[in-house]
């Protein structure tokens, strides 16, 4: 057992959940303390030193998305957000309202462990990957300087577009970007929330960096909510 | 029918004893005129109106004319030389016959229209006052038996007789007893000895009505069954004009129609209330599973951390994993409950965008991958890409269902896939999930996509299924406005779903 000094504050108002989730964090060596209610959470983080927050988005006293708002009025740490599975909607408001990740009921701890992992990764790099010149995963690189994209050690040719939505992928890897994110992002405010040109367009770049659209080993679908770029 | 021969052949004779009565009476009237020395022409009027009167007095054409011709004899008869002979000594009077003939015809002709147009608007009008009558009172019935109370009553009264009426009920059977008025104030029910008899002559009723023994039976046709029949007694019913039978008729579909009101509103009541109650019950099962979900998952996480804490060949190891498998059965019913409530529902508004096939086959097969990743699903698409409206989430949800059934039946070794192609006949978009697994039983197939069914004749714990996944896959599929259907193979043992999805944004399911 590793021992981490990141303060994780778990918000979830059942208890079963809540004690397999800080059974997890503590296996990982992970300090924390937990809230059932909203209110309690957010007297939490006032008063104490806390990094990250899982929260679960069906709270008891008010909106988990209140909860967001409210936190990243004046902090930018990562926030997981935790839902069940019939609420989409929820997660794509969430990960617009500023959270950076979330877990579908029911999720394992090796699951939940991975991204803790991610957001916390983040957490140290914010900046440092917008500095970084050159970012890889796999066998796909992007170079930010010379505008160009390598797949196993070739230049492969991409358009300006599928190069800028790579480019967003890649500043936020592992991170899960909604499709109004990218949308607007990539053709700017005002274009709307139609998805066709998005997904032709992600149809397109794979096609050239994945073997098998079906089975996509760079970027992955989400569902309802949007798209990830692996960070492994 | 005999009576009402008679009853012609009685008027006929009265007929031609007004003519001839017309007649003699003009005749005596023009030996007078003779006596009295007036001109001739006065006697030829004379006859002249004895005709009109005939025509006024009598009914059609027939009488006016015979008059006419009848008339001009007798002129000839009496009042011209030679006297009491048919023939004539000054040839002019030929002319004057003739003359005399002709108006005589026109005037009788012209009278029995008139007289023939004043019948005819009065019995409209009394047809047209009946029927006023009728559905003014029919607008105030209170259920089927009333109407049908107040219909008799009206008959009743306008043709002056005992008129009945015998309903059917919903499912097109006629009711134990039928209603009849006894006098002008009061109705009696009667019973009815052979309802299936009456049933099944009125159902191959060829012409208007069915005669009866003691009733003629009017059936009454409502927009998709018989609503009743109308009886009118047998010897009101035989001796009922033409425009009785005409008044009758518009009677019975005035009823028809009352009756027909009243069945869908009770209809229409009849299925608020099951839906509220549909309604309802969907709301029970969505908050049981609801609060179901969340320990659920608590009871997952948990035994699967117990799983990996746990020597694989420990007891303890099976015990927890056993733990978890029923948790994640449970769970996955639980959702499939949620679903199909949220689908069956009517308030599930599809999400529906341009979404690529590719991208939600993806998620689905690493869905199935995640649960048993040693299995092969192989995907064959087109090589465009191809954009479907959709709402993706569930079609995804349909995906991962049927290839969960795949994976349930087909051994370990044997294939699985999923094929998309463009019906561009159709503008369909086609997906197929096929396996090479034991096939569907013949029995099952009609089944296969209902609530709550599961394969009979298997060992009761090989494969523990609810039989909701696929009816939640024919309800996705059909709020698309696509279709779905279970086949085995032709190639060989296994099984085949088929799924189409619309290629086109249909605007009424935004």
């Amino acid at each position: 057992m590793q021992n981490r000094n990141e303060n994780i504050i778990v918000v979830e108002d059942d208890t079963q959940i809540r004690n397999f989730i800080c059974y997890a964090l503590k296996q990982e060596g992970f300090p924390y303390t937990t809230a059932g209610t909203a209110q309690d959470a957010l007297s939490q983080l006032v008063s104490g030193q806390i990094d990250l927050m899982l929260l679960d988005l069906g709270l008891p006293d008010f909106d988990g998305m209140e909860v967001i708002k409210k936190v990243r009025e004046w902090s930018e740490m990562p926030i997981i957000v935790v839902s069940a599975r019939d609420q989409d909607k929820e997660k794509a408001t969430a990960l617009d309202n500023g959270a950076d990740d979330y877990l579908t009921k029911p999720f394992s701890a090796t699951e939940l462990m991975a991204r803790i992992r991610v957001a916390l990764r983040h957490l140290y790099k914010v900046g440092g990957i917008k500095a970084q010149a050159i970012l890889s995963v796999g066998g796909l690189t992007i170079d930010f300087d010379k505008r160009l994209v390598y797949l196993d050690d070739a230049e492969l040719h991409v358009t300006p577009l599928e190069y800028n939505l790579l480019a967003l992928l890649f500043k936020n890897i592992g991170k899960v970007l909604t499709t109004k994110y990218i949308l607007k992002e990539i053709y700017g405010v005002g274009y709307g929330t139609d998805t066709q040109a998005l997904r032709a367009l992600m149809a397109g770049l794979r096609r050239k960096i994945e073997q098998n659209p079906t089975k996509p080993r760079y970027i992955l679908t989400e569902i309802g909510v949007g798209y990830r770029l692996v960070d492994e | 029918m005999a009576e009402k021969q008679k009853s012609e052949r009685v008027r006929s004779i009265h007929y031609v004893l007004t003519l001839f009565l017309c007649i003699a009476a003009v005749t005596g009237v023009g030996w007078l005129f003779r006596y009295l020395r007036f001109p001739e022409t006065n006697i030829v009027v004379v006859y002249i109106l004895s005709v009109l009167l005939t025509a006024r007095l009598t009914r059609g054409y027939t009488y006016g004319i015979a008059s006419s011709v009848i008339a001009t004899g007798a002129f000839n008869y009496f009042f011209t030389e030679p006297y009491f002979t048919l023939s004539v000594n000054d040839p002019t009077y030929l002319i004057t016959f003739a003359i005399m003939t002709f108006t005589a015809i026109i005037t009788s002709a012209l009278t029995s229209k008139v007289k023939q147009n004043a019948l005819k608007a009065q019995e409209q009008e009394m047809e047209a006052s009946a029927l006023y009558r009728l559905t003014n009172r029919l607008t105030d019935a209170a259920d089927i038996s009333d109407i049908a109370s107040i219909t008799i009553r009206t008959i009743s009264d306008i043709m002056d007789c005992r008129a009945a009426c015998l309903c059917f009920d919903e499912n097109g059977y006629p009711e134990q007893s039928f209603i009849q008025q006894r006098n002008a104030n009061e109705q009696v029910r009667r019973n009815v000895d052979d309802s299936a008899a009456i049933k099944h002559r009125i159902e191959n009723l060829r012409t208007a009505y069915d005669l009866g023994t003691e009733f003629y039976d009017w059936p009454i046709y409502g927009r998709d069954a018989i609503l009743g029949i109308l009886r009118i007694p047998k010897d009101t019913a035989v001796k009922m004009s033409e425009a009785q039978m005409r008044l009758l008729r518009s009677m019975i579909e005035s009823t028809a129609l009352a009756m027909d009101r009243f069945r869908s509103a009770q209809e229409r009541i009849k299925s608020r209330e099951a839906i509220v109650q549909e309604r309802y019950r969907g709301n029970l099962l969505r908050a049981i599973s609801h609060d179901l979900r969340t320990p659920l998952s608590g009871i997952m996480g948990t035994s699967e951390m117990l799983m990996g804490m746990t020597d694989k060949k420990d007891n303890r190891y099976a015990l927890a994993e056993g733990i978890y498998k029923d948790a994640n059965w449970l769970h996955s019913l639980v959702e499939n409950i949620l679903s199909l409530t949220r689908l069956n529902d009517g308030k599930l508004v599809l999400n529906k965008q341009m979404e690529a096939v590719e991208e939600v086959i993806g998620v689905a097969v690493a869905a199935i991958g995640k649960r048993t990743p040693e299995r092969e699903i192989a995907v064959h698409i087109p090589d465009d890409v191809m954009l479907v409206p959709m709402d993706a989430k569930l079609i995804e949800q349909v995906l991962v269902n049927l290839l969960d059934n795949a994976v349930k039946h087909t051994p370990m070794e044997k294939e699985i896939s999923i094929n998309v192609n463009e019906d561009r006949e159709k503008n369909l978009a086609v997906f197929s999930v096929i396996d090479r697994g034991s096939g569907i039983a013949a029995a099952d197939l009609p089944h296969i996509f209902q609530m709550f069914y599961t394969t009979h004749g298997k060992e009761p714990d090989a494969q523990r299924g609810v039989g909701l996944g696929l009816a939640i896959c024919e309800s996705i599929v059909t709020a698309h406005g696509g279709t779905i259907e279970a086949r085995n193979r032709g190639d060989g043992i296994g099984a085949e779903f088929i799924f189409t999805l619309p290629m086109e944004v249909y605007d009424h399911a935004e």
